[in-house]
């Protein structure tokens, strides 16, 4: 995992990024009709040139911070930074929150199968986000630790994580007009906050290579490859 | 196994020339019968939701696998008793059965079995009719639940004491009663006309006998034969399911034995949580790590048994689809007989009788 450098988060910066801070789950629509509006499946690599560097979206978030913080009895020519207890308490949970964010979103490749009824989304070293459709509604997975919401938003796919202490991880998928790209927007928001952290992955699509075996697990001898048809 | 081609021959030359068709267990004796036992292949008892399925950790290919053989596992414990005629497993309902047994899956989770059975003889007496639920043994070496299904043994043989207390309460007169109505019941179904009346139903479904036909009526003697050869069907069918049964057994042995480690983990997993409080401030970095590896790694668990419900498929599902086609060879041909057996008796109650079926 990458280590947030000290020095960044509490530098300002003094461009903002262009890219918005997009609340998840606003519209989120778990029920549907007729087919999903868009087919995700594929094999995605993460595009690098592409997305958030965490150090600048943590410098405007501190900034963001800061800013709503200056006391407003103040001059604007005596500009200063208040420096209360509440707002250092706000940046260090800013900074876990970017900190999961950045965890989290870490994954160089995502495999998404799309059937019917189901969409799952294969992240390597993370659990599967996983939604079914019956009946035109969308469920995800519950656990005792937390549970799954998930549906589509017009044409973007959304999962939103509801975890204890009003902690919340949402994933935002939208494919460019031409397939090729996946853009995946993921924010993470508590309720010990009112100030979520985004950011932004670009994924583009790439065709995985044909193996020369076909290959099936099974539960007895594990992995049973051959390189005719498996009977 | 007969070809259907080879009984058929059989089957039309036991009707016309009366030859006899004999079959272990069904003849029944003129005190204390032992009564044939037909269980019925389990209902699964996946719910029709099918959203609910992963919630419920239901596997509809493993509980349907589960469905045709823990039958057999009923089967066996109730031929070790020595307290019952034939006992055979039917794919088909059989409420014309001297004992009928049907049997719901209510739970399977590895660490727990849940089973509901019912029990009903031919007159329409229920003998049974009762959920039976077992938590798996323990193995005394690793201190763990024993792995396979023997692991719920005890619910089985429960079910035969049950079944056994109430044959106990009949009398040698009510048992040959239930041997009679079930061929008369069995009779009616292929020749209604001439087996109408000898029997009683009343509103409540029970069935008693009104008069007997003669011991020597040709026309009960072909339904008789015609049944052995059914029989002889149902026990080609039942071959098939003991085959699919041992050719499965062990890669069942390993799945219940994943499901069993998996409960186990569970139970583990419980209680480590509640033992483990975070000291972390609220809303520190490490208190929302911990809240989301605690889901992560309850997601992996479970995908992992998703992954390993799909392997059992992969493993089994050819030897199900091939035995399940040859099922269906055999049960197709026992319909296109059963129409002709119809149509024949019909023929011959006319010929015999003068009246029309």
């Amino acid at each position: 995992m990458k280590a947030l450098r000290t020095g960044n988060i509490l530098a300002l910066c003094a461009l903002l990024t262009a890219c918005s801070q997009q609340l998840v789950g606003d519209k989120l629509v778990r029920g549907y009709a007729g087919d999903a509006p868009v087919n995700l499946s594929g094999s995605w690599e993460r595009d690098y040139a592409r997305g958030d560097i965490v150090s600048v979206e943590v410098n405007r978030v501190l900034r963001q911070i800061q800013r709503s913080a200056i006391d407003p009895r103040m001059s604007n020519d005596r500009i200063g930074v208040a420096n209360t207890s509440d707002t250092r308490r706000k940046i260090s949970r800013v900074l876990a929150l970017a900190q999961l964010a950045d965890m989290i979103t870490q994954v160089d490749t995502l495999t998404i199968t799309q059937s019917e009824h189901q969409i799952s989304v294969e992240r390597k070293g993370d659990y599967a986000i996983s939604c079914e459709f019956y009946e035109g509604v969308a469920q995800g997975p519950e656990t005792e630790y937390g549970n799954e919401i998930c549906g589509w938003d017009g044409h973007q796919f959304v999962s939103r994580l509801v975890l204890p202490d009003g902690l919340r991880v949402s994933h935002r998928f939208t494919m460019s007009t031409d397939g090729k790209s996946l853009h995946v927007s993921t924010t993470v928001s508590t309720s010990a906050t009112t100030t979520p952290f985004t950011l932004d992955r670009y994924y583009n699509q790439f065709e995985r290579p044909v193996s020369a075996f076909n290959c099936i697990e099974t539960l007895s001898m594990k992995r049973v490859c051959s390189t005719g048809e498996i009977k | 196994m007969i070809a259907p081609t080879r009984a058929r021959h059989r089957l039309f030359a036991a009707l016309l020339t009366g030859a006899c068709i004999c079959l272990t267990g069904q003849t029944a004796t003129a005190q204390s019968p032992s009564l044939n036992v037909s269980i019925i292949v389990f209902s699964p008892g996946i719910p029709a939701d099918a959203s609910t399925h992963r919630r419920l950790q239901v596997f509809p290919r493993i509980r349907e696998f589960e469905s045709r053989l823990l039958p057999f596992v009923l089967r066996e414990t109730l031929v070790a008793t020595h307290t019952w005629g034939a006992v055979r497993v039917v794919p088909e309902p059989d409420p014309a059965a001297e004992l009928y047994l049907s049997g719901e899956i209510l739970l399977s989770d590895g660490r727990t079995l849940a089973l509901r059975f019912v029990a009903v003889d031919a007159s329409g007496r229920v003998w049974l009719d009762k959920s039976y639920t077992q938590l798996a043994t323990i193995d005394l070496e690793s201190r763990r639940p024993a792995s396979g299904i023997r692991a719920y043994q005890a619910l089985f043989d429960e079910v035969a004491q049950d079944l056994h207390a109430a044959r106990a309460l009949l009398d040698d007169k009510a048992l040959q009663d239930i041997v009679q109505i079930s061929l008369l019941r069995y009779a009616a179904t292929l020749a209604p006309t001439a087996f109408e009346g000898f029997l009683h139903r009343d509103p409540g479904g029970r069935f008693s006998i009104n008069r007997l036909p003669a011991r020597n009526d040709p026309m009960l003697e072909r339904i008789q034969r015609i049944r052995h050869v059914e029989y002889l069907m149902t026990d080609a069918v039942d071959e098939k399911f003991q085959e699919l049964y041992a050719e499965i057994a062990s890669t069942y042995a390993v799945w219940r034995k994943y499901r069993q480690q998996y409960a186990q983990y569970q139970i583990e997993e419980a209680a480590w949580q509640e033992n483990r409080k975070s000291t972390a401030p609220r809303g520190s970095y490490k208190a929302i790590e911990s809240l989301y590896e605690n889901y992560k790694w309850a997601r992996l668990a479970a995908q992992e048994q998703e992954h390993w419900a799909r392997a059992f498929d992969n493993e089994v599902g050819p030897t199900v689809t091939r035995i399940e086609s040859r099922v269906a060879e055999l049960d197709d041909w026992v319909d296109d007989r059963y129409a002709e057996w119809n149509r024949l008796l019909g023929e011959i109650f006319e010929l015999e009788t003068g009246l029309g079926e």
